[in-house]
């Protein structure tokens, strides 16, 4: 099977990429099954599923050369293949060795994409171990050995079949490569090695053609402008075909055609590419005398066999319906839509000017175009999301080792898991998740002793649940554990050294834990207790932009939330006038705004409040916070815009409200460093910057600006 | 330039000399690495940020891209900070930010062999030496050469987050 010979480095890379995608795709599967099989014994169609994935990464790992790789699949692949058959009966010690080899998998899969450490010893301990499974597997249970012929309409029965069905479809194949093909380091003659093995003796032909002939000039010898044609009679379904063009060319650029059979013309319906031919040797009478089938090297027999539609190589239907795009033009495209919405603001802008009636087609097409580029902003958004059970389906597997590890009865639940959000924020979430799960497990989860003692269900609970609230994405980790424990907390910070005191309310003591350094785990493990979990979580949160929350009840568990921005997605905006300078405010935070009468602001310890049905609100001059010379500073003439940040309220003073709009989030980090008060920024219908307000952080800045003025321009 | 000049300037290249775009302020003449430069643009709309020092004057939008301006004649203390319409913004790409810096004006582009660059004196110029790649030379007229990169990332610029530099 390995046959790709490297061109120069540079092509290999960009063609391995597709590789090690797919490889990780199919580990990520492999696992999930497994994981959901939790000790059961998986039925059949799971079993595929996970032999296909095994099978996926050892023929890749084959073609592209990464022949380490393919050591470890190898047995795994006896070892299902053996299960598969039910030649040997199935323990649940086998989940956790297939999940072990799905590490090593991912560990050499690293090694070959970062450079990582690749552990030696690992790969020959998990191989070890599933060899030993492979030869010493229990005996299969009696009923499997009997039962497979007949009722498993996927394997023995079609395995059979296959080889009473002699016959031999005859299909014409014509491959028309692109032009990269060989600086991909594919070659040729082992795809033609390939396909004439798998014909019948004197059943291949192949020819081959020029597309065309370009000039001396032009002529590049590394551009493959050659057309293949095959004719072969063969065994193998269609399926088993196109395989061999796997991780070689794309579907389109095969056409697969079934001819009419020499020797059974009646039986043989035209076969399309695509169309499954697991149908086929079932439909098929199996009069014909049974020929013998050829064994064919480098290829393992169980290959053949497998006819289920889909059960090998391209998943069908799936492989059709997506396509993979690096995320760079993803990204360059939703900049596009945004610069074309700004456009397309600015010409609103200008039109609103001119006269409604002379200009009512004009107007009309700008309605339009609003409409559509809108539209369009939604999809092209919509693209960059993906749903955040990506990330918690790492959990079940984590949560079901730690607990084994630490003797913990546990149950995991997952809420919200389609709640979308942005790849890049997906893949930085993960690593703050899983410490806060590994926490819950580790501290807030008590045994299931402790926990019948004091009169809890034995099996503790821990929940992730994910939703959007007001324009952010709120992610809690619950747990029903015993929750932190304050004195504790209190006694291992000064004895670390962090400034604390008794006096101290709980949301204070619970904010402790976020000190660098800080662990209250009684030992060190190497779960967790080095100290460096809770503060790394609030720095990687931070650095997106989000924010933790700790809420606790003694005896009853714990929860932590965490809180991000939606950064690309498109937000829903109020503009405000200050002075001369605009702001967005997410309308998502705002209750309401209005222009308060004189008997309406009240006067508390000199700072001014306004009274909204019986509430008393704090007002934040923004022309205060940011230094804003503006004629507007008494609320009276001004309009004050109550924003809801989360139970608290409060009231911003601005000069004027211009318009609700969409805005276009735009990172000041990416060139700038961060504006403190601000969720990023976005670019007006006039090409202007406009800053997008954080009402929670501007709140933090007037607090701590009002002991004294002078700390909040430190802060910022 | 004529056939001979340009021979001349190809050569330097080889001779691990560099172009540098030449800019004025006050009455000091500097010289940045051009391949650092991205373009020059006049000096418009501009969005304040608050609790900024007075120099960052604040953030333009480049083709969607938001990116800060920073007026050197007020970080450095020379020549007089107006804004008209022939003032100049220099746009920058350094440490994987772009930057746009105010100056007085851009004078040209010269190249410069290596025996051209002298070393930066101790004191004489309103940058800080740290900040000195050297001193050029060309007609007589002297050449102050930045390390751009270095003047932007530092710490007094305050143009990057200090968390990233941790």
């Amino acid at each position: 099977m390995s046959n790709g010979k490297p061109g120069s480095d540079i092509d290999i890379k960009r063609f391995n990429q597709v590789f090690f995608e797919e490889c990780a795709e199919h580990l990520v599967e492999m696992e999930r099954i497994l994981i959901s099989l939790s000790d059961r014994e998986p039925d059949q169609e799971q079993m595929n599923a996970i032999f296909r994935a095994a099978h996926s990464i050892k023929g890749g790992a084959g073609i592209f050369g990464f022949d380490d790789m393919t050591v470890v699949t190898h047995v795994m692949e006896s070892l299902l293949d053996r299960l598969r058959k039910h030649e040997i009966g199935f323990t649940a010690s086998m989940v956790d060795v297939l999940l072990e080899a799905g590490d090593v998998i991912a560990m050499q899969l690293a090694g070959h994409r970062e450079g990582s450490v690749v552990r030696q010893e690992a790969i020959d301990a998990v191989r070890d171990k599933l060899q030993r499974l492979v030869d010493n597997g229990p005996a299969a249970p009696p009923v499997a050995v009997v039962e497979p012929p007949d009722s498993s309409p996927c394997s023995g029965a079609l395995i059979r079949s296959l080889g009473d069905d002699t016959a031999t479809h005859r299909f014409e194949l014509s491959f028309t490569p692109d032009d990269n093909i060989f600086r991909r380091g594919i070659r040729v003659e082992s795809i033609i090695a390939e396909l004439s093995e798998l014909a019948q003796p004197g059943g291949f032909a192949s020819r081959a053609e020029l597309v065309e002939v370009p000039t001396l000039a032009e002529f590049d010898p590394e551009n493959c402008l050659t057309r293949w044609h095959f004719t072969l009679t063969t065994p193998a379904s269609a399926d088993q075909v196109m395989e061999v063009f796997m991780f070689v060319a794309d579907e389109e650029q095969l056409n697969l055609r079934e001819l009419p059979s020499e020797r059974l013309p009646a039986a043989a319906p035209a076969n399309l590419p695509g169309a499954t031919a697991a149908a086929e040797p079932s439909t098929a009478p199996g009069a014909a005398p049974p020929v013998p089938e050829p064994r064919l090297e480098g290829r393992r027999a169980y290959d053949r066999d497998e006819t289920s539609p889909g059960a090998f190589g391209r998943r069908q239907g799936e492989a059709e319906s997506s396509i993979r795009v690096n995320v760079t033009k993803v990204d360059q495209l939703i900049n596009q839509v945004g610069e074309l919405l700004i456009t397309q603001a600015m010409l609103a802008q200008v039109a609103s000017e001119l006269d409604p009636v002379r200009y009512e087609t004009l107007h009309k097409g700008l309605l339009q175009l609003a409409r559509n580029s809108r539209d369009l902003q939604g999809s092209v958004m919509s693209i960059r999301l993906v749903p955040i059970s990506i990330v918690f389906s790492r959990f079940p597997r984590m949560v079901r080792e730690l607990a084994g590890r630490l003797g913990k009865s546990v149950e995991l639940k997952t809420v919200g898991e389609t709640t979308e959000l942005d790849k890049g924020l997906i893949e930085k979430v993960a690593d703050p998740l899983s410490h806060l799960v590994r926490n819950a497990l580790d501290h807030g989860l008590e045994t299931s002793e402790v926990r019948l003692a004091n009169g809890k269900e034995p099996t503790g609970t821990i929940q992730l649940k994910a939703s959007q609230v007001a324009g952010r994405i709120v992610i809690e980790v619950s747990d029903d554990g015993a929750g932190l424990n304050r004195d504790k907390i209190l006694a291992k910070a000064s004895e670390a050294g962090i400034p604390c005191s008794e006096s101290m309310s709980d949301e204070e003591v619970w904010q402790l834990i976020f000190a660098a350094g800080f662990s209250t785990a009684d030992q060190v493990t190497d779960l967790s207790g080095r100290g460096v979990g809770m503060d790394v979580v609030l720095k990687n949160v931070q650095a997106m932009g989000g924010r933790v929350q700790i809420a606790s009840q003694a005896g009853k568990g714990a929860c932590v939330t965490i809180s991000l921005p939606l950064t690309l997605a498109i937000l829903n905006g109020l503009s405000v006038a200050v002075g001369a300078e605009k702001f967005i405010i997410p309308l998502s935070a705002i209750i309401e705004s209005l222009q308060p009468k004189p008997d309406q602001l009240k006067s508390v310890n000199g700072k001014q409040v306004v009274a909204v049905r019986g509430e008393y609100l704090p007002i934040l001059r923004l022309h205060e916070l940011f230094n804003i010379e503006t004629e507007v500073t008494d609320p009276r003439q001004g309009i004050l815009v109550l924003v809801d940040l989360g139970g608290e309220k409060t009231a911003l003073l601005v000069d004027a409200l211009l318009d609700e709009q969409q805005v276009v989030v735009k990172s000041i980090e990416t060139n700038y460093r961060r504006v403190a008060g601000s969720a990023g920024a976005t670019i007006l219908g006039d090409g202007r910057v406009a800053l997008i307000l954080d009402v929670a952080e501007l709140f933090e800045m007037a607090k701590k600006a009002q002991p004294e003025p002078g700390p909040a321009k430190e802060a910022a | 330039m004529t056939m001979q000049g340009a021979l001349k300037s190809s050569e330097q290249h080889r001779t691990r000399g560099a172009e540098f775009l030449t800019f004025t302020l006050a009455e000091e003449t500097y010289g940045i690495d051009i391949l650092r430069v991205q373009e020059i643009r006049g000096y418009d709309a501009v969005t304040r940020i608050a609790n900024t020092p007075d120099f960052i004057k604040g953030v333009v939008n480049l083709r969607g891209v938001i990116v800060p301006i920073v007026d050197l004649r007020l970080k450095f203390k020379v020549g007089q900070a107006t804004y008209h319409e022939f003032t100049v913004v220099i746009i920058i790409n350094v440490a994987d930010k772009v930057v746009g810096m105010v100056v007085d004006g851009v004078s040209d582009v010269v190249a410069l062999s290596e025996e051209q660059i002298k070393p930066a004196p101790e004191f004489g110029s309103a940058l800080d030496t740290r900040y000195l790649t050297g001193l050029g030379t060309v007609n007589d007229d002297m050449l102050i050469l930045i390390d751009i990169e270095k003047l932007i990332a530092s710490d007094e610029m305050q143009l990057m987050d200090r968390i990233a530099e941790a």
